[in-house]
This record gives structure tokens, C-alpha cells and sequence, in this order.
């Protein structure tokens, strides 16, 4: 692992950052040595890559349920621990229950959500990382993890494909 | 078929010169068909943040003096003092504070529904315009808060709204209304927070790559480290698709529940099945001319936004009021008619108030700007597109809304089933607090425009790739490609 090498190659539009894909793919480098870096959100399919996976669904469900727990516990467990008596209405009345249910639920999903994207990116990250400004401006990047004997191909197969530029990615403080 | 690329500027070569007119008009129409590189857009958004004329720093430092005065030193001469120099009393204990709680909460309702809304259904034209009104909601619901703290008199015993043991046995109910209010207002005070950031992110990115000093330490901060990875994309889009189709129930449920803290009490003119959507529409009827008033003000003021904000954006608002206010109109109608149908004797007096008291001008002004002057003046395309009178109409809105409040809470309150309580409300410290939350809101709001990409460059780069011009026979119209 330390032997290899970081290369980012940079392109000024989409398509012929989908071509280097596919090439790089053809090179023999398979799809987890690549990483692509975009200003807008370029989907997979556009690129040709795998689909990427993501926690956050699931963490989105399970802060759904734990706010439904709490929502419960407001509702049902806060007026069994202290009754109040309001002019005799029931204690545990239904449909009062459900709105404070339904803000907890949809509370606790959302934070969940919010969380899972920090979770799920390694936000917040101010460590040095392989990054060039001209990604926000539109271009593509494309990180390939290679082999140092790989590089000079790599290099002219990306340059013939339309890259601005292919260097030695180099990890800096964003 | 042929598709007429995004990039080009101009129509093909070959193409007639009335269908380069033709082509060349739906550009300069339409923010999507006029594509500029994406570092000529971010220069211009950071442009717009960073050129700041002598006129917005005079403006600031009134405002600044307008809060100072009217907010801070009344609300801290209301908290020595006591509520007692408000102007509630028997019967009348909910006041302008309460009107401008749910006022507030209504002008925040219009950035979830704009963006949240617009992006579920995909509607284009949202792109530039999301987050200016987004940062309406959070701004919004911080003066709703401060209103209904205002409301409390006694702001610090607020803890005792948190439900935790103690001694006094003082404990919450939950299954009040006003409980509720607690949760759902919180609820979307957060909610509407995060919306607001998660989209901003690679913005904040965009500028922290631009920036230098103090500006530089700060977007660095909040970008948060983002660099554009396909998995940071991936978990952001999933998050933003999330939120805006779980925040629209959330933003249904806060004014719902608002309008519960009325209509759950056995009272004339309250109890209403209705209230909930008469609520909900009455919010975004105020929030969308709001958001119509703010884009027309960063439109004339700020640099470069004439680019981002055109005449096709005010038009697609101006259609949103008119509709809005037709549908304000049927609630208002349905509300109104089932009241006046049942024969209650306290319901008639009450109307009667309303419409021959002393307040009836208030009654007749909130009928005449929210029904008579949108559909007379928003029908009109040209009336739509231009600022003045959009801003105008929409202005008159807020201000009918404002009445529309004022009329359900103290107006109402003035008479009811015990004649010899009867008294007329006459607001005292409650006006300059009330001035002073205004200036606050348009006071953090220009802070924010310094500081916060009031455009979403990212998303409007994602438009323009996704439109097209596309021939059809003779025919070029404009096509839309589902990026998603």
C-alpha cells in the first residue's frame, strides 16, 4: 500500500471524465483505487461508477425511532409518572398523544439524517487532504491509486482523453 | 429532432434569423438557458458578498439603533418593569406579542414551501432563489421565538416550559396545545436549520476556496473539510431529498398547531375545524409575498444578482400569490360562512365586531389587499414581472395578514360571553417591540448576505446542464433532462 502512488487527473466537463473512467477501468485499475471529486453532484451513472453506499437511511430510521420512543415517553410516561388531573380528562388521551409523537419522530429522523451525513463524510475534516481549488470552479478530478510503474500510462491515457492536467496528488489544507 | 446544446450561446449557424431571435430571447428569459462557466458564477455570488456600498453600512447602523432602542432597551424596561406596562389586560391576556408570533411563523413558513415544496416537484425555476428564502425561515422563526418569550414577561423562568423533576411539582402538560406550539416550533426552528445548512455546504466550500483572512477562517470552518468526493455528493443528496419531503408535514404540523392554540379553546370565532389549513394557507400567503418582497430588494441592491434573479422568477412568484390568495380566499370564505350560518348569538356579536366595530376598517383592509388587490393586479403577466409593483402587492399582503391576526387574537378577544368584561385593547410597549423585531429580522438578514452565498451556485450550474433548447418541427422549445 505504501509503495503506490496518488494521481489526480483534472478535466474540464463531464464527458470526457466519464471516457477516463471507463479507460482507466479498460487499464485494468478497478473502481476502488478511483475516486472522483466534483463541484456539482455528478450521479454515479453519468460516470459509469458503482453505486455509492450510504448509511444514512438506515441512521435516518433509527432516529425516527428513537424519537418515536421519546415522543412515547412524553406522551405516555411523562403523565404516569406525574398525573395531572385537568378538569378529569383522560391521562392517557390518543390523539393529543399522536402530535407530540409525530414532532418527536419527525425530530429525531431529521437530526438522524443531519448526523448521518456528518457520520457518513467524516465531517468535519480539516486535515490536509488531495484537493485543487479548480474542482469548485466545475472541473473534474479524478484520484487514481496506482502502481508507480503504472503512472506514465495512466498519465498519457488521461491526457489523450482531454485532461487539463495529471500530477501527483498532493494532499493540502483546505 | 435536434437538441440545441446549453453551452452555446447563440442558435446554430444555419438556423433562421427569426429563430435566432427567438432562441436568443429564451436565453436571456430563462437563468437555465444562460449558462455561464461555473468560476465566472462563483466570482459573481462572491462579488455580490463582498461589495459593500456606504448606503448598506448607513442602513446597518439605523437599524442597529432602531433594535437597540426598540428591542433591547423596551424589552429590558419590560422585564424590570413588568408586563404591566403592556397593553394586555382583562380580557384581552393575548396581544400583538401573540399576533407576532404567529405573524413570524407564517413569514418562515414560505422558505420550507418554496424550496422544500419546489424541489419535491422538481419545479426549475427554484434554483437561485432557495436559499434567500430559506434564511427567511430561520431569521423568521428567531423573531417568532423572541415574540412569544416577549409574551412570557417573565423570560426567566422559560426552563419551566422543559419537562425535568423538581420540588414545586411544576410539570408540563403535553397534552396542551401550547406544549405542542413548544415542540413543533422547535421542531422546525431545527429542522428548517439544518435544511438551510446541508445545501450550503458546498457553497461554503466554493467561497472558502475563493476567500483569504478572516473570511477564509471562517468558510474553512464551516465547509467543514467538503471536498466533492462522490460519497460526500451521495450522502448530501440523499440527506436534501430526505428533508424536503419530511420537512413539508413538519411545516404543515407547526401552523396547524399554531392555529390549535385557538381552535382548541370553546370560544367564539376559535373554535373552528378549519382553522388548521386556514392557518397553514394564511402562513404561505404572507411567507411567499415575503420571500417575493426580499427577492426584489437583493435583486436591486446586491451586485450581479440582476444575473441569478430575473423577471421569470418574479412571474413564477406572482403566479404563486395569486393562486395562494384564491385559496386564502375559499378558507377564509368556508370559515367565515359555517360561523355566520350557525346562528350562535355570541358568534353573531363577535362578526358584527368585526365588521362594525371600531376595527372594522382593519376588517375591510384585510379582504381589500388580500383577495381584491392580487387577483386584480397578479393576473397580469407585465404586472407580475415588474418589481415595483410585485414588491407592492406583496407588501400589502403582509400587511392584510398582520391585520388578519390582529383580528383573531385581540380583536376577538375584546368581547365574549361576559359583557361587563368588555374592553377595547390599546397596545403600549407592544409597538415599539414590535418595530424593533422587524428591524431585527431585515438587520440579520443583511448581516447573513455579507456572509452566507445567498445563491446556491451549485444548483443552478446542475439546471443549466439539465436544460436544453430542443427543435420540434419548426418549433424551439425548451426541453428538461431528470438529472437525479
Amino acid at each position: 500500500m505504501s509503495d503506490k502512488t496518488m494521481l489526480l487527473a483534472l478535466f474540464p466537463d463531464l464527458d470526457p471524465a466519464a471516457h477516463a473512467v471507463e479507460r482507466l477501468r479498460e487499464m485494468g485499475v478497478t473502481d476502488d483505487h478511483v475516486n472522483i471529486i466534483s463541484g456539482i453532484p455528478v450521479t454515479d451513472a453519468m460516470l459509469g461508477r458503482p453505486k455509492q453506499p450510504s448509511n444514512v437511511p438506515s441512521l435516518a430510521l433509527a432516529g425516527a425511532f428513537g424519537g418515536a420512543c421519546l415522543g412515547a415517553f412524553l406522551a405516555f410516561g411523562v403523565p404516569n409518572l406525574y398525573p395531572l388531573d385537568v378538569g378529569g380528562q383522560p391521562l392517557f388521551p390518543g390523539p393529543p398523544s399522536i402530535v407530540v409523537m409525530f414532532e418527536m419522530t419527525m425530530l429525531g429522523m431529521l437530526i438522524s439524517t443531519f448526523l448521518g451525513v456528518f457520520l457518513d463524510s467524516r465531517f468535519p475534516s480539516y486535515t490536509p487532504k488531495e484537493y485543487v481549488a479548480e474542482i469548485s470552479d466545475g472541473k473534474i478530478a479524478i484520484l487514481i491509486e496506482c502502481q508507480p510503474e503504472e503512472e506514465a500510462d495512466i498519465e498519457t491515457a488521461m491526457t489523450k482523453l482531454g485532461a487539463e492536467s495529471v500530477k501527483h496528488a498532493e494532499a493540502q489544507t483546505l | 429532432m435536434a437538441v440545441l446544446a446549453n453551452s452555446a450561446p447563440h442558435a446554430q449557424p444555419h438556423s433562421h434569423p427569426t429563430e435566432q431571435d427567438h432562441e436568443a430571447h429564451l436565453r436571456e428569459e430563462h437563468l437555465m438557458l444562460d449558462p455561464r462557466p461555473r468560476g465566472e458564477m462563483n466570482a459573481m455570488v462572491m462579488e455580490s458578498m463582498q461589495t459593500t456600498s456606504w448606503k448598506f453600512w448607513v442602513v446597518t447602523a439605523i437599524l442597529v439603533v432602531v433594535v437597540a432602542v426598540c428591542l433591547v432597551y423596551y424589552w429590558g424596561l419590560m422585564i424590570s418593569v413588568g408586563l404591566g406596562i403592556a397593553g394586555v389586560n382583562r380580557p384581552i391576556y393575548w396581544g400583538i406579542f401573540l399576533v407576532n408570533t404567529v405573524f413570524w411563523i407564517g413569514i418562515s413558513h414560505a422558505g420550507t414551501f418554496v424550496s422544500a415544496l419546489l424541489r419535491v416537484f422538481k419545479a426549475e425555476f427554484r434554483r437561485p432563489f432557495t436559499r434567500a428564502a430559506e434564511l427567511m425561515t430561520t431569521f423568521g422563526l428567531v423573531q417568532a421565538g423572541l415574540s412569544i418569550f416577549m409574551h412570557m414577561g417573565r423570560v426567566w423562568l422559560a426552563y419551566w416550559l422543559f419537562p425535568y423533576p423538581n420540588e414545586r411539582g411544576l410539570w408540563p402538560n403535553f397534552h396542551s396545545p401550547l406544549s405542542w406550539d413548544f415542540l413543533a416550533i422547535n421542531t422546525y426552528l431545527l429542522s428548517s436549520t439544518m435544511y438551510l445548512f446541508l445545501p450550503l455546504i458546498p457553497d461554503l466550500a466554493m467561497a472558502r476556496d475563493r476567500s483569504t483572512g478572516w473570511r477564509k477562517v471562517l468558510y474553512r470552518v464551516l465547509a467543514l473539510g467538503f471536498r466533492g468526493t462522490e460519497g460526500e455528493w451521495t450522502h448530501l443528496r440523499f440527506a436534501m431529498n430526505l428533508f424536503a419531503f419530511a420537512i413539508l408535514p413538519v411545516m404543515f404540523s407547526v401552523h396547524t398547531i399554531v392555529s390549535w392554540d385557538f381552535a382548541a379553546a370553546m370560544r367564539p370565532g376559535w373554535s373552528s375545524t378549519i382553522f388548521g389549513p386556514y392557518f397553514v394557507i394564511g402562513a404561505l400567503q404572507s411567507g411567499l409575498s415575503a420571500v417575493a418582497m426580499v427577492l426584489i430588494v437583493v435583486r436591486g441592491t446586491m451586485k450581479n444578482m440582476k444575473y441569478f434573479i430575473r423577471p421569470e422568477h418574479l412571474d413564477a412568484l406572482g403566479k404563486l400569490m395569486l393562486i395562494i390568495s384564491m385559496a386564502w380566499a375559499y378558507f377564509f370564505f368556508n370559515d367565515y360562512m359555517v360561523q355566520w350560518y350557525n346562528g350562535d348569538k355570541w358568534t353573531d356579536i363577535l362578526l358584527r365586531f368585526h365588521e362594525e366595530g371600531p376595527l372594522g376598517w382593519m376588517w375591510y383592509a384585510m379582504l381589500f389587499f388580500n383577495i381584491v388587490v392580487p387577483w386584480l393586479v397578479l393576473w397580469n403577466k407585465n404586472f407580475r414581472r415588474n418589481p415595483t409593483i410585485l414588491f407592492i402587492v406583496g407588501f400589502l399582503v403582509n400587511v392584510a395578514m398582520w391585520f388578519e391576526r390582529y383580528i383573531i387574537i385581540p380583536t376577538s378577544l375584546s368581547i365574549n360571553r361576559f359583557p361587563f368584561t368588555y374592553q377595547f385593547y390599546k397596545p403600549n410597549v407592544e409597538i415599539p417591540l414590535s418595530i424593533g423585531t422587524v428591524a431585527l429580522f431585515v438587520l440579520l438578514y443583511m448581516l447573513a448576505s455579507r456572509i452566507i452565498p445567498l445563491v446556491p451556485v451549485w444548483e443552478v450550474q446542475e439546471g443549466q446542464m439539465a436544460h436544453s433548447l430542443r427543435k420540434y418541427g419548426k418549433e424551439t422549445v425548451v426541453t428538461v433532462r431528470d438529472l437525479d
